[in-house]
């Protein structure tokens, strides 16, 4: 047991990340659950990876804008592809998604097979560590997180998206290339899937549940991290997970007739 | 219960006292708290951010190495862009001036030596080059010896009250290992133009020193794992002209040594490569004292 690490200027930024991540990944997370696509943030994850390594390979060097807009335009590529396989094969949709995750992840090691460079890129941008986030890197994330929220809750989106899914998966894409580079893929797949997970059932209030144990997981695995001195990312996994099994006992026990 | 209050009283007492006033060194490898215990011993206390059975080149980041480096009065690293992907995140977020880059609490052992493999021009066609040379400089004893030298005068400088016993310290640790660099390489002679194969390029400076030759590596180039063509020609080559064992480090993947060996029956020897290595190598001697012990085994 160790205090050292109990200290707000050190769990402090990752803690902001931690809601940022949240407070968009829930209502992305709930609408992947009702689509039943689990695994769509992985593939779009590699496809960005695999956008990246193009971008090296091309001579664009370190964590520039250009670098940045490669990987999001890759993620939105893939993204325009998957929601092509929602519309014409609908039935195996989440093998598709399956499928076009090993082959961004395979063309990505035969790409660069001959460049480890890019290969510690690559891993940086794939497995983003909460702890080395500053408060400078959060301004612009949580900019692009308040129009991505603002789209998310407004009524003509809402609308159009009925429409269109199309637009929930460029909007997803975008998000999920920024917050795999922030805190890396397990965290971003904890973070979508395991708050819906277990509010799933709770009749309203849902997403105030699903926050509120999002936060709690957060909290909790950075102080759990810092007392027993294990690194951050992976505690945090476990704390919103038992976070989450006790919210989904509460919300049982809530809807049960009296 | 008496008792267990005044076990607890001693052991949070052991806690504190290193702590109390002592020099707050953060060494990034294990080989350099080694190495800063020898000089400083409870003048300083001493973290460790890595083990032997971690690749250097990237760890996790826990909450305890922040707290650590905003605690530290000095850094002593290895450098020569080793650490290249985590350091620099972590001094950022420590954000202690103390141990910055220009700061004397700032201490790259490779900077202190002359390094072997300085490339003046690195593209990417060449693999996992550090362009600062090769940074494994710790398996030297040589080298191990100016370090300790320009390491002594570091800690002199930021903790000037005790420069007598650093130099005391500095003079007995260099006048031990000189005699055993001495015994060493007497120990070494068979070893002397023996051919081996090695795992990656961390052997360079040990196998300088030995005057061994490597005269193959498993990783075509560096830092890229071993591909079906490459094992391939190595096996062709190992039996025109067998080496006399594989060299890897207990951290590195068994399974390309071993593969080559279990073709060509040459053995495939584990080193500890750093301290903690193994259960033999528990200081800079035993760690040297075992490797010569492994390679020499190899011979017979």
């Amino acid at each position: 047991m160790t205090f050292d690490g109990l200290d707000i200027s050190i769990l402090g930024p990752a803690f902001l990340a931690g809601l940022l991540v949240i407070a968009t990944h829930v209502p992305l997370g709930q609408q992947v659950l009702a689509r039943g696509i689990i695994f769509l943030d992985l593939a779009v994850a590699q496809i960005a990876a695999l956008g990246v390594i193009i971008a090296y390979s091309l001579g664009f060097q370190g964590n520039s804008w250009q670098v940045q807009l490669i990987a999001i335009s890759a993620a939105l590529l893939g993204a325009w592809l998957l929601y092509l396989s929602e519309k014409y094969w609908r039935d195996v949709q989440e093998a598709v998604i399956g499928c076009v995750f090993v082959l961004a992840a395979c063309g990505g090691i035969i790409a660069l097979s001959s460049s480890p460079h890019a290969g510690e890129q690559l891993k940086d941008l794939l497995a983003g560590q909460i702890l080395w986030v500053s408060y400078q890197q959060l301004i612009p994330v949580a900019l692009l997180y308040a129009v991505v929220l603002g789209l998310w809750f407004s009524r003509w989106f809402n609308r159009a998206r009925q429409k269109s899914p199309i637009l929930f998966y460029g909007l997803f894409a975008i998000t999920i290339t920024t917050s795999v580079q922030l805190v890396g893929i397990y965290l971003v797949f904890a973070s979508l899937i395991i708050p819906a997970l277990a509010v799933r059932h709770a009749s309203h209030n849902g997403l105030r549940a699903a926050y509120l144990l999002g936060a709690i997981g957060y909290a909790s695995g950075l102080i759990l991290s810092a007392l027993l001195d294990l690194p951050s990312g992976a505690t945090i996994v476990w704390t919103l997970a038992l976070s989450a099994i006790l919210t989904a006992c509460i919300i049982r026990r809530c809807n049960k007739p009296a | 219960m008496k008792r267990v209050t005044n076990l607890l009283g001693v052991v949070l007492l052991l806690m504190a006292l290193p702590s109390h006033a002592a020099l707050q060194v953060f060494a990034c490898e294990p080989e350099w708290a080694s190495l800063t215990k020898e000089l400083a011993c409870d003048k300083a206390s001493i973290f460790s951010a890595t083990t032997a059975h971690q690749d250097v080149h990237r760890i996790q980041a826990r909450p305890s190495l922040i707290a650590r480096v905003r605690k530290a009065d000095l850094l002593v690293c290895s450098g020569a862009e080793l650490e290249v992907g985590w350091l620099p995140l972590l001094l950022r977020r420590a954000a202690n001036p103390n141990v910055q880059p220009d700061k004397s609490g700032y201490f790259m052992a490779a900077e202190q030596v002359e390094r072997l493999d300085i490339h003046t021009s690195v593209d990417r066609s060449m693999g996992d080059v550090h362009a600062a040379g090769n940074p494994h400089i710790h398996l030297d004893p040589n080298r191990i010896a100016t370090v300790a030298e320009a390491l002594t005068i570091r800690l002199i400088k930021l903790d000037p009250d005790n420069s007598a016993y650093y130099q005391q310290r500095s003079d007995n640790f260099l006048s031990r290992w000189q005699q055993a660099i001495t015994q060493w390489q007497q120990q070494a002679a068979p070893l002397k133009g023996v051919p081996v194969v090695v795992h990656h390029k961390d052997w360079r400076y040990l196998l300088n020193w030995l005057e061994m030759t490597t005269i193959a590596s498993l990783e075509p180039k560096p830092g890229i794992p071993p591909n079906a063509n490459h094992l391939a020609r190595l096996t062709q080559q190992m039996q025109q002209s067998p080496a006399t064992m594989i060299l890897r480090a207990g951290y590195q993947d068994a399974r390309p040594s071993q593969w080559l060996s279990d073709r060509t029956n040459i053995p495939a020897i584990v080193l500890p490569y750093t301290v903690g290595g193994n259960d033999n190598a528990t200081d800079l001697f035993t760690l040297y004292d075992d490797t010569l012990q492994r390679l020499l085994s190899a011979l017979r």
